[in-house]
C-alpha cells in the first residue's frame, strides 16, 4: 500500500483551488470533470511535486455530516490537516503578506512550533515546524 | 482564543515545563543536522551537551520518537538522495554523508527507500529522460 493521496473536504472546489494554488504556492496536479459540476481536484506542493497530492474534495456540499464535522472543528479552531514548513515565522508572515488570516499565531510546543489559518473553504490548516 | 488553542496551552504546561531539557534536545537536534557527516556518537553529544548519554538517549527519543542515531541516520539519508538526484555515484555519495561503508550505506538505504541506492539513481535518471 502506499499513500499517493489525502483528502481536504473544501466547501467551494474553485474557491480551493485559488487559494492552495495563488495563497499557498501549490501546483494543479490534475483536474478531471465528474458530474454535476463536481471535479477530482488534486494539488501538489511545488516543494514535492511527485509527492503526495492533496484531494481538495465538495464532500460538506453532498453529504450532511461532513458539513456538520467541519463546522465543528472549525468553530473550535481545530485544524482539518497540517502541512510541514521550514521555518513557521517566516511563512506565517508570507502569508499574512498575502492576506491569509491565522486563528493563532506562531507558538511553540517543546520542540515543535506551529500556527493555524483560515484556508477559505471551512477548514483549519497548521503549519508545523519541528525545531 | 480558540478551543484549540486553549487545549495547546493546557497540555503544554503539563507535558513541557521543564525548558531546560527541551533546549537540551533541541541544541542536540541541531548539532546533528549542521555536523551529520562527521563522526558522531552519543558519548561524543553526551560531552558537548553536558548530560549523560543515556539521559539523552531517552530524552532524544521522547521529544523526537527516534534515537539520535536513528535521526543521524535518516538526516543521510535524506542527503544522499539530494546528490545521487544530482547525478554523484553512490560511493561518493555515500562517504559524502558520513557512512563509512558501502554495505552499511546500501542496507540502511534500502530499509528506509525500499530499494538500494543503485536502483535510486537508475529511477532518477529514467525520471529525467
Amino acid at each position: 500500500m502506499k499513500v499517493k493521496i489525502v483528502s481536504v473536504s473544501v466547501l467551494d472546489q474553485e474557491k480551493a483551488l485559488k487559494f492552495y494554488t495563488e495563497k499557498l504556492g501549490f501546483i494543479k496536479k490534475k483536474d478531471i470533470p465528474l458530474s454535476e459540476g463536481n471535479r477530482w481536484l488534486t494539488v501538489v506542493s511545488n516543494e514535492e511535486p511527485d509527492g503526495t497530492e492533496i484531494l481538495l474534495e465538495p464532500a460538506p456540499n453532498h453529504f450532511e455530516p461532513s458539513k456538520v464535522y467541519q463546522k465543528a472543528l472549525f468553530d473550535a479552531g481545530i485544524p482539518f490537516t497540517q502541512f510541514d514548513v521550514d521555518n513557521v515565522d517566516e511563512e506565517y508572515k508570507r502569508l499574512v503578506e498575502r492576506g491569509v488570516e491565522f486563528s493563532m499565531n506562531p507558538t511553540v510546543m517543546g520542540t515543535a512550533k506551529f500556527a493555524v489559518f483560515n484556508d477559505t473553504c471551512g477548514n483549519n490548516i497548521q503549519i508545523v515546524e519541528e525545531l | 482564543m480558540t478551543f484549540y488553542e486553549q487545549e495547546i496551552r493546557r497540555i503544554r504546561n503539563l507535558l513541557y515545563s521543564n525548558q531546560f531539557q527541551i533546549d537540551t534536545v533541541i541544541a542536540t537536534k541541531n548539532f546533528i543536522d549542521g555536523n551529520s557527516e562527521k563522526d558522531l556518537n552519543l558519548n561524543l553529544l553526551s560531552k558537548i551537551l553536558f548530560t549523560s548519554k543515556y539521559h539523552l538517549q531517552r530524552l532524544f527519543k521522547r521529544h523526537y520518537g527516534l534515537t539520535p542515531k536513528q535521526y543521524l541516520i535518516n538526516i543521510r539519508i535524506n542527503k544522499s538522495k539530494e546528490l545521487m538526484k544530482k547525478g554523484v555515484s553512490v560511493t561518493e555519495t555515500c562517504f559524502a554523508v558520513g557512512f563509512e561503508s558501502l554495505g552499511s550505506f546500501s542496507s540502511l538505504f534500502k530499509s528506509r527507500t525500499g530499494r538500494p541506492p543503485i536502483q535510486y539513481i537508475k529511477e532518477q535518471l529514467s525520471r529525467s529522460n
